[in-house]
């Protein structure tokens, strides 16, 4: 079995992935486990590695270099189910390891719904892994030097004059890359196989300006791709959102209409698609359960799934039981499609399974006609700019600070820190606001949504607005 | 345990980690650490009355650090075989730049910052630290009290007989409130086996229990439902967890339940805020706690960079970080960098006394670590983190801060928060809590916001109550890394913060 510390060594090049010696051993764990006393199994073996420099003040402050292996096995015994790992992947020592699990799972209750998926459900087109191309082979040759280069690019400490009223108290920025590899199998003859690489970078800078205030700003850029990430733009684009701050204050309260940049969009979206879990459906702990089939939100909402997405993050042809992903909508004009069930809340609910979550979910561009008064927009050309002309008036928010909402009744109430604008400009940076509601009334007023989600992030959720939102500052 | 057995579980020696931290050091670099970690995690889980639910997950390998001045060099390796530990030395060493050797090594523990560093080569040990004959380590000092002892630890458990307990939980909360209609309860320990070496000769070893029950509950009534939480963590072995434990945490998750469904949000706007003894000191820890880690002041970006020595509150007010109470889910016998726990007051009085250190940041500011030097694994290098972060006790009687409220909002509990490093700026939702009308809690209040900023509200404390609670829940600081931690607060008025409402 090839040395991991060898991999270590080499800070990543040359990463062969999972050898056919580990598949070989994943496959043994699986048969040992039923020949001793496991009905069924499902194991999985993961690797990765990820290289990271981080830069303060321009200069290289941490260099560190990792590498992962772990054994993951789901046991179903006597109808029990236990889940088990370990990172110590050594002949003998797992056998032990698998005894001692399986005794482990003899202690718990029955539970009849535990079971592996229906074999038609499987995803067989999982072979080599890199079908989602996700997987940059450039990565092999990324050299330790190549990742110090690539950080020292993206700094900019020392080489931005002093006007603007403020000083760089400090820049912060690393740049990351990464590759993980994860085959999985089971004792109905589940195999499949997902790799992927990605490379980020990211960067904060904390400001001072004349009056002694301090105000801090932060950018990144992601992908699995290697040449699809814009290194020089985080640290620039970090000390305008610091700088942009300056001066901000609170404003007075009341019902506003809300835009959310795509760079924090999805904090509004994830409760959303988070209530349609089945596990927050069973354990009736949703504020959209009973849902399904019901027209609830506007009839420009659709929420699609687009786990076929070749190359975008996110994209995947199996779940976390091997269910093939599918190309599906969640919400569609309105209408809840869907819940997110695995084979074990398919049988506690009694619905039929789908999948086990959300892959890249994608919100269709659109703005209301009330927003539109009349005019045509193009959906590809709906972005920020777009959607605050159309607007007229009201706060962007670009960050939250804080909050949280009720996962029983949506109840909600955040921080948020943005802009104030006007005639679709930006007015006044606005700081120390609440926003509070529910979440089912909020996406009811959800007026436009943009074809501008971020590249490299999982959830394309793109710049929203929300009608007569509540305010309080 | 002795240190035969931690050589034991690592399978190494004294001599083969000395060969790694020379590989360490071979670039040059002024220090290196060795952190070796075993973890065995065990979770039962109950739901639909039964305990149908259950994993175990063993965690093991070695981290090794280089340090060159403050730059930081890392790499890990799930072996503990000396040929591997040897290539990750080599990889954290290239943070050293090839340079060779220096003929320095970092202040430990001499308060005397950067040039202690001439202070220890005083003492005649080589750059390296290897064969130090002073340093001993601390597996031959002894503790002179261990924060954790346990009867029998976590990974030797039956866990079978945890499944009862589980079960009465569960019927108890049911039989306590008919309006619930699902109960979860979730018993999750682990046992860390810690052994730290250094370039100076220290080696250290630990052994650090960790168990938590949490209960969840939803609540139906006429077509609304709500849902309790309540947690319980120490650093205790089984022998602590008890049919009262289990009794108390069933009466907290229904405790409050009728005030909840008929809790409203409240008309928000500046008012003053009394914060309920206990739970609600997570505001300490995020709104201020952050801003006093010596990695944030050391780059320069905590509001409270460069004040040490000032007055940042009213006298009377004093903060402390606490790795050393028995039992407490912060406790620490050594943090993750060898250092002894300790308690260390970030605040005394009323003025900015210490920020929490890890070693890099002690040398740069030319103090002694505080013993905040932390990891959540053998993945990650220590940075400095909070332990059991509280405000002490003042002498103002409870009931009086309450009395002097005209109008303002009680908080029971937060359920989290987040703060801006930088500008101080924090927002905090409120999970219970009452209005306070003419200096009595009367309505009950939920699903707000107070939002405002650190130092201000430090400023603003006008009472602080004589009753310091350190919750006993499962909080967890994620900062970068997940470590558990504690919080607690005497009952506190803030004159004046932004409560969000309708």
């Amino acid at each position: 079995m090839k040395d991991l510390q060898e991999i270590l060594m080499d800070g990543g090049r040359g990463f062969s992935g999972i050898t056919p010696e580990e598949i070989s051993a994943a496959r043994h764990c699986m048969e040992f486990a039923i020949s001793s006393g496991a009905s069924q199994a499902r194991v999985s073996v993961s690797k990765n590695v990820l290289n990271s420099v981080q830069l303060l003040n321009g200069e290289v402050d941490k260099v560190s270099r990792n590498a992962d292996r772990s054994l993951y096995m789901h046991l179903f015994v006597d109808g029990r189910y236990g889940t088990y790992s370990t990172n110590r992947f050594c002949a003998g020592g797992t056998e032990a390891f698998i005894l001692k699990a399986i005794e482990r799972t003899r202690l718990l209750a029955p539970d009849n719904c535990r079971k592996l998926p229906d074999p038609s459900r499987y995803a067989r087109n999982a072979i080599t892994g890199r079908e989602p191309g996700l997987y940059d082979c450039s990565y092999e040759g990324i050299s330790p030097e190549d990742r110090i280069s690539a950080a020292l690019s993206g700094a900019i400490f020392g080489k931005t004059g002093k006007d603007g009223g403020y000083g760089i108290i400090s820049e912060e920025c690393e740049y990351s890359d990464s590759i993980d590899d994860c085959y999985m199998t089971d004792s109905q003859g589940f195999e499949g196989r997902h790799t992927e690489t990605s490379f980020s970078f990211w960067s904060e800078l904390t400001i001072r300006d004349n009056k002694g205030d301090r105000y801090s700003g932060y950018w990144w850029t992601a992908s699995p791709h290697r040449d699809r990430i814009r290194i020089r733009e985080c640290s620039p684009a970090a000390l305008s959102e610091a700088a942009a701050q300056i001066g901000a204050a609170r404003r007075e309260g009341g019902r506003f209409t809300m835009v959310v940049d795509s760079r924090c969009s999805s904090r509004l979206a994830a409760p959303l698609l988070n209530a349609l879990n089945g596990s927050a459906i069973q354990q009736k702990n949703s504020f959209l359960e009973g849902s399904a089939g019901q027209k609830i939100f506007p009839d420009e909402l659709t929420i699609s799934d687009r786990p076929w997405r070749k190359g975008q993050a996110g994209a995947r042809l199996f779940d976390t039981e091997g269910a093939a992903t599918a190309e599906t909508d969640i919400i569609r004009n309105g209408r809840v499609e869907m819940y997110f069930i695995n084979t074990y809340y398919s049988g506690m609910l009694g619905i039929p399974p789908t999948v086990d979550g959300p892959s890249i979910p994608v919100i269709r561009p659109f703005i209301s006609r009330s927003l539109a008064g009349g005019l045509e927009y193009e959906e590809n050309d709906i972005n920020l700019q777009t959607i605050l002309e159309a607007a007229g008036e009201g706060i962007l928010v670009t960050g939250f600070n804080g909050g949280n909402y009720n996962r029983a009744t949506g109840y909600f109430s955040y921080g948020v820190e943005g802009f104030f604008f006007k005639n679709g400009k930006i007015a006044a940076p606005v700081k120390e606001m609440l926003i509070t509601g529910d979440m089912v009334s909020l996406w009811k007023s959800v007026i436009a949504a943009g074809a501008d989600a971020r590249e490299g992030t999982r959830w394309q959720i793109p710049t929203l607005a929300f009608g007569n939102v509540d305010f309080s500052g | 345990m002795n240190q035969e057995d931690f050589f034991n579980i690592f399978r190494t020696d004294r001599a083969q980690m000395e060969q790694a931290v020379s590989a360490g050091l071979s670039s040059g670099g002024d220090w290196c650490d060795l952190y070796f970690e075993y973890t065995i995690y065990n979770d039962l889980l109950l739901k639909d009355g039964e305990v149908n639910d259950g994993s175990y997950n063993e965690d093991f390998g070695v981290g090794i650090r280089v340090l060159d001045g403050e730059k930081t060099g890392y790499a890990y390796s799930e072996s503990t075989g000396l040929k591997d530990m040897l290539a990750a030395a080599r990889a954290a060493s290239s943070i050293a730049g090839g340079r060779g050797r220096q003929e320095r090594i970092p202040a430990i523990e001499t308060g005397r910052g950067r040039t202690g560093r001439s202070s220890v080569m005083e003492k005649g040990i080589r750059p390296d630290g290897i064969g130090n004959p002073e340093a001993g380590g601390y597996m031959d000092k002894r503790l002179h009290q261990d924060l954790y002892p346990v009867v029998r630890t976590w990974d030797k458990e039956d866990h079978g007989k945890f499944l009862p307990l589980l079960k009465r939980i569960d019927a108890s909360v049911r039989s306590k409130d008919g309006s619930v209609v699902k109960v979860m309860v979730h018993l999750a320990d682990y046992q860390s086996y810690i052994m730290m070496f250094n370039s100076m000769g220290e080696l250290t070893a630990d052994s650090r229990p960790m168990c938590s029950i949490t209960v969840t509950a939803v609540f139906s009534r006429n077509g609304k439902t709500e849902n309790g939480t309540a947690s319980w963590s120490h650093r205790f072995g089984a022998d602590m967890i008890s049919e009262e434990v289990a009794d108390r945490l069933a009466c907290k998750v229904v405790e409050g339940m009728d005030a909840r469904f008929d809790a409203r949000r409240p008309k928000g706007g500046e008012m003053p805020v009394v914060m309920g003894a206990g739970a609600s000191g997570i505001l300490l820890h995020e709104a201020m706690g952050h801003a006093f880690e010596a990695d944030f002041n050391r780059k320069g970006q905590s509001i409270f960079s460069g004040k040490i020595g000032r007055r940042i509150c009213s006298p009377g007010i004093s903060i402390a970080d606490d790795g050393t109470l028995p039992g407490n889910r912060g406790a620490l016998n050594f943090d993750d960098e060898g250092v002894p726990g300790q308690k260390t007051y970030m605040v005394e009085d009323g003025i900015l006394s210490s920020y929490l250190h890890d070693r890099i940041s002690a040398s740069f500011f030319g103090v002694s670590p505080t013993g905040n030097g932390r990891r959540e694994s053998f993945r990650f290098n220590p940075i400095p983190r909070m332990r059991s972060t509280y405000m002490e006790s003042g002498d103002a009687d409870p009931d009086d801060i309450i009395a002097s409220v005209r109008h303002g909002i009680y908080v029971d509990e937060f359920s989290n928060g987040q703060v801006r490093i930088g500008e101080g700026d924090f927002t905090f939702y409120v999970k219970s809590g009452y209005l306070i009308e003419n200096g009595r809690l009367t309505a009950p209040v939920k699903d707000i916001n107070v939002i405002g900023n650190g130092p201000e509200a430090l400023s603003r404390i006008t009472a602080v109550g004589n009753d310091l609670r350190i919750d006993e829940g499962t909080w967890t600081c994620g900062k970068e890394q997940n470590v558990p931690v504690s919080v607690g607060i005497p009952t506190v008025l803030v004159s004046s913060l932004v409560v969000g409402g309708e």
